[in-house]
């Protein structure tokens, strides 16, 4: 069965860690994942998952979304997401994901919410 | 959740299938599912909590009730019930039992005093319009219902 391997990409945007993920978000995506954060989370804070390249996230994915934000949370950091499809993002509601983790629509929004003030 | 399941009968039978016990398969079934039910031209927001459903619980199939076995199948029908599908998920597992569909309490889970993971079933039971699990000598089977039409996601929250 062919599957999309999930990739990452961390960047600087504005202050925030933006976290580019492509493919699919399963439990093949661990190290990719924690990988990233790990990356991220010596950068710049907050953190921003960006999954609008994401086409599949599935239950174990799921439980990985969590331990990133359990970490965040030891780590005193926050994450938020941006690009769910309106699928996912219901489920991001139905689990109550997304009362840890703000929503928005696209990138350019997450980051005028989250970018650190300035000084 | 209900436990009783309803009388074969009553269905249409649109299609079975089979995938091999193989971690990824699940893929498989939900795109096959998804090509089965084209036909009904479901609403884009409904196919795709139907997938999700499919997916998740051949995937609970492969892992939990077969092992991860390639020699075992995970069999798949797909019916109509008046203006329902009804789908059956059965695996050939003898041991484990399927777990309520309990929802996962969250803040536990961020908190680290529980395991991130025990979102299938959950997943499940928000994405169609019921879910039966039955237990019979050597399978689990999980039955899946989704209307034509209708609305909407959630019927609880973690």
């Amino acid at each position: 069965m062919v599957t999309t391997a999930l990739d990452t990409r961390v960047r600087n945007h504005d202050g925030v860690a933006v976290v580019d993920l492509y493919g699919d978000i399963d439990r093949s995506a661990e190290a990719a994942l924690t990988g990233a954060y790990a990356e991220a989370i010596t950068s710049t804070q907050p953190i921003l998952l960006n999954f609008a390249d994401v086409g599949y996230i599935n239950s174990t994915g799921i439980a990985l979304i969590v331990g990133l934000l359990a970490s965040a949370r030891r780590d005193g950091s926050r994450i938020a997401a941006c690009g769910l499809s309106e699928h996912y993002r219901q489920i991001f509601e139905i689990t109550r994901l997304s009362d840890f983790m703000p929503l928005y629509a696209d990138e350019p929004s997450a980051v005028d919410e989250q970018r650190p003030a300035e000084r | 959740m209900s436990k009783s399941t309803p009388p074969v009968g009553e269905d249409r039978l649109l299609a079975t299938f089979a995938v091999a016990s193989e971690p990824g398969n699940e893929r498989l079934a939900r795109d096959r599912v998804a090509e089965i039910v084209s036909v009904f031209d479901l609403e884009p927001a409904r196919l795709e909590r139907l997938k999700t459903a499919v997916a998740e619980a051949t995937m609970n199939a492969i892992e939990h009730g077969n092992g991860n076995r390639p020699e075992l199948d995970v069999e798949i029908s797909v019916a109509l019930r008046a203006e329902n599908l009804v789908l059956r998920i059965t695996d050939q597992g003898q041991s484990e039992q399927i777990p309520a569909a309990t929802a996962p309490d969250l803040d536990a889970k961020l908190a680290g005093l529980q395991s991130p993971r025990g979102w299938g079933l959950f997943l499940i039971r928000n994405m169609v319009d019921d879910l039966h699990v039955d237990h019979r000598a050597g399978h689990h089977c999980v039955q899946l219902t989704i209307a034509l039409e209708g609305d909407s996601y959630g019927h609880d929250r973690a």
